[in-house]
């Protein structure tokens, strides 16, 4: 903590003040558009940093990550595409809010929700840093499968009324999550010779594919037959401020989510998609009005977006406190550091105190400018709504293809967008939920590793899913996320029987 | 008529252009137009900062006056980026390590070190073996004693995929002490040196193999133990670590990274890069890279270094079959 004050007073010197609002506009930017992220960003910002403080590079590079926290659910609220895995939870009722009139509302909301999740986190990161980076370890393989397992079947449940479509779905991501090079034996499955596919589909292929380019084929069979333009036209945009109902609703989710977040953000590997699809989950299951969740619930979107952007800060503390990379872009901030001659590790917070509270310090300046940048940019987002279809949906799709080119400068992913732009069309026309394929996609890969893993080291004994407190507690709340909806239907057919009528 | 006058505009342009790239390119003036640097993997990756420093390194000590441009070309564990350049001209060249070797003989690529030109090998990392603090394990004999009498007990974390250099390095040290390698139980990280790391620190896992930057901090914090390393000589900051040959195993194991160019290299365009690169690695710069990685310097001309991909060859050739990777 000796560092603290020396580190402020780094975060506040006016260039570095200049980055982290640069930063954090540029990640709300990049956020937005679907396929580029946070990652890429960073990456293509790499040559810029050589020159750079590596202090003020760090700062950058973090403005950026938290920042497209903030901007990746613009794009699930007014378009329903989310921008990347961490915005998939936001569509769930960002976009019904949108379609009710309330864009300009789910996106201030959003934006308070990031920053209620981000400044948490950062409190958390001061006092909870190490005790939580000895407390991932203690996640092994076992863990791990079971942690996915339970967002498996959190984001399944989800599904009430069409559980077995969700499952069809998750299926399907499951399998498709077996394309490329087996880490365990260096076997090629279903790669069919073509070298693109041996490090497996990108799941940000998946998202654009089936979101974005999905919407517009679904948009396109349907412009015909309405007369009107992408949404519901004409004046559906609303306030750009939320109500003190939709505040006090969401008050609660949000403060609950941003610790769940943070503590997930924290183990590497699990990330911003397993926390916000967790809170979400959490959030509908407690509320004593679940059969709004989907329909435009409010909190039903702050939880997530808090969620997420915890959770972004959580992953950094793997990184500071043992040179662990927890995600994609922290890996790339890990590369960008060295090169800067930075270690990030154990020593880091003896060696580099002021760097450490200097980084720490600017999240919370970044938070308080990232409000206020994206609650500025609601009124200008909004007019999104107003864009005729025809412009607004040739510009989706380029801007598709240009987030797709950018993952890995290939051409043979254009038809695997298509590809599953057309399975996004037949999925949204037979009503199946898109979010488990995705997620099923994201997380199918490492689940599988981790089962594996689990097993060769208890010699193929199932007891190891049983031998910590936190796999217990992880199977307890797999089996409630998947029966709780049917506990509840029971109980209310108890009390009264009318209720269950959706 | 605006409309026109532009595309006689663009096309005045586009001839120029030719004309610009073929004139100088006739006479053996290379190089005669922008030199592109392949990194055959996602920016921010390890080959993609390689690559950037070379091209960062010889434009700021102004070694070579053409522009030169970093490519992506990721996918298939440097496939797609290397099959790129095998069908282009000698103004590309490609960051490359022992995966052009390994990708072909674990059946996984038809192209392989003779299909391009070696123009140098400029630096290496070396390998480690790291078991937790609190480890019985004294020493890399021990350990490997405990591994021959029972290989299951022993499970060793490695990442991200089996046939590299981690795995391959530690099938090699235990060849040398009579196990087989079928025997090992390895469990396989995917997402690579910092996962494997983490399971140690965990106790996931009682022994990793990886490169020695993933774990040199933590050995130094004491929040690991680091057995041995794969280089000649024990390294700086690392004096209490012995090497491989002073726990009696005769072997040497670089973890290196060379540079190459497409198939059909004149004489003269090898010259240009023996000079340009070898000057390159004197450079102060140079040797910042290197520290800031934990990389060694490791230089060998293209001709040293078509010699020691020969020889690199036959060692993995011989560590993949024991391996069992390929039935």
């Amino acid at each position: 903590m000796e560092g603290f004050l020396e580190g402020f007073l780094t975060a506040i010197q006016p260039i570095n003040i200049l980055w982290i609002v640069l930063g954090g506009f540029l990640g709300t930017v990049v956020g937005m558009l679907p396929g580029l992220g946070p990652a890429t960003a960073v990456a293509v910002l790499i040559p810029v940093t050589f020159g750079m403080d590596p202090t003020s590079a760090i700062i950058l590079m973090a403005a950026i990550y938290y920042g497209a926290m903030y901007g990746g659910s613009r794009s699930s609220i007014l378009l329903n595409t989310p921008g990347d895995g961490s915005a998939i939870a936001a569509t769930f009722d960002g976009y019904p809010m949108a379609k009710k009139g309330q864009a300009g509302q789910a996106m201030a909301i959003s934006a308070v929700a990031s920053f209620i999740g981000g400044v948490l986190a950062t409190i958390g990161f001061v006092f909870l840093a190490k005790p939580l980076a000895s407390f991932a370890l203690k996640f092994g393989p076992a863990e791990y499968f079971l942690l996915m397992l339970l967002t498996l079947s959190a984001i399944v449940s989800l599904s009430i009324g069409k559980m077995i479509k969700g499952f069809i779905a998750m299926s399907i991501g499951l399998l498709l999550s077996t394309i490329g090079i087996d880490p365990q034996t260096g076997i090629h499955r279903f790669t069919m010779g073509v070298p693109h596919l041996s490090e497996g589909i990108d799941f940000l292929i998946v998202i654009i594919g089936v979101y974005a380019v999905g919407e517009v084929f679904y948009n396109f069979l349907t412009i015909n037959k309405e007369k009107k333009g992408p949404k519901d036209g004409g004046d559906s945009m609303g306030k750009i401020w939320f109500t003190k109902e939709q505040w006090k609703r969401s008050k609660w989710p949000m403060l609950r989510s941003a610790p769940l977040g943070f503590i997930i953000g924290v183990l590497p590997g699990a990330g911003g998609s397993i926390a916000s699809m967790i809170s979400y989950s959490t959030e509908k299951q407690i509320s004593k009005k679940p059969e709004e969740f989907g329909k435009g619930a409010v909190e039903g979107l702050a939880a997530p977006e808090s969620a997420n952007n915890a959770a972004s800060v959580g992953a950094m503390i793997p990184l500071l406190t043992m040179g662990i990379p927890g995600s994609g872009t922290t890996a790339v901030m890990l590369g960008a550091l060295i090169m800067l001659g930075v270690r990030p590790g154990p020593m880091l917070f003896e060696n580099d105190p002021v760097m450490v509270w200097g980084l720490i310090n600017s999240m919370f300046i970044g938070n308080i400018a990232l409000v206020i940048i994206n609650v500025l940019l609601v009124g200008l987002l909004v007019k999104v709504l107003k864009t005729p279809a025809k412009v607004l949906y040739p510009l989706i799709i380029m801007l598709a293809f240009i987030g797709t080119y950018t993952l890995s400068y290939s051409t043979v992913d254009f038809y695997l967008l298509l590809l599953f732009g057309v399975i996004g069309l037949l999925m949204k026309v037979m009503d199946f939920p898109i979010a488990p394929l995705v997620l099923a996609l994201i997380v199918g890969t490492d689940m599988e590793q981790n089962f594996r893993m689990a097993l060769t080291s208890s010699n193929g004994s199932f007891s190891i899913f049983f031998s910590s407190w936190i796999t217990v507690v992880l199977i307890i709340l797999t089996v409630l996320s998947l029966f709780y909806p049917l506990l509840i239907k029971l109980f209310k057919k108890k009390k009264n029987d009318h209720t269950i009528a959706s | 008529m605006l409309k026109k006058w532009g595309i006689l505009l663009l096309a005045v342009v586009f001839l120029t252009a030719c004309s610009a790239s073929n004139g100088s390119s006739g006479d053996g003036e290379y190089p005669s137009k922008n030199i592109e640097i392949v990194a055959p993997a996602s920016p921010g990756g390890g080959w993609d900062l390689t690559a950037r420093s070379v091209q960062k390194i010889l434009k700021d000590n102004e070694l070579v006056a053409n522009n030169i441009n970093v490519i992506n070309k990721p996918g298939g564990g440097g496939e797609v980026g290397w099959s790129y350049l095998s069908t282009k001209d000698s103004h590309y060249l490609a960051v490359n390590s022992s995966l052009v070797l390994t990708n072909n003989l674990l059946g996984q690529s038809k192209l392989t070190h003779k299909d391009f030109t070696p123009l140098a090998t400029l630096a290496t990392e070396w390998q480690a073996i790291a078991v937790s603090v609190d480890s019985p394990y004294e020493s890399v004999n021990d350990l490997f004693e405990q591994i021959k009498k029972d290989p299951k007990s022993i499970k060793i974390g490695v990442g991200p995929g089996l046939g590299n250099d981690d795995h391959l390095a530690f099938v090699q040290a235990t060849g040398m002490k009579g196990v087989n390698a079928k025997d090992l139980n390895f469990l396989v990280y995917d997402g690579g040196g910092g996962d494997v790391v983490t399971a140690l620190l965990g106790n996931h896992v009682d022994v990793v193999t990886t490169s020695l930057s993933e774990v040199k901090e933590q050995h130094l914090a004491g929040k690991l133990k680091i057995l041995s390393v794969s280089s000649e000589e024990r390294l700086e900051e690392l004096e209490d670590v012995p090497t491989l040959q002073e726990e009696g195993l005769d072997m040497v194991f670089p973890h290196w990274r060379g540079i190459m160019g497409p198939p059909n290299m004149t004489e003269a365009e090898i010259q240009y890069w023996d000079e340009k690169l070898g000057e390159m690695v004197e450079s102060e710069e140079w040797a910042t890279l290197l520290e800031n990685n934990d990389w060694d310097t490791f230089y060998q001309n293209s001709s040293e270094t078509k010699q020691f991909m020969d020889e690199q060859e036959k060692l993995y050739k011989d560590l993949i079959d024991k391996s069992g990777l390929i039935q």
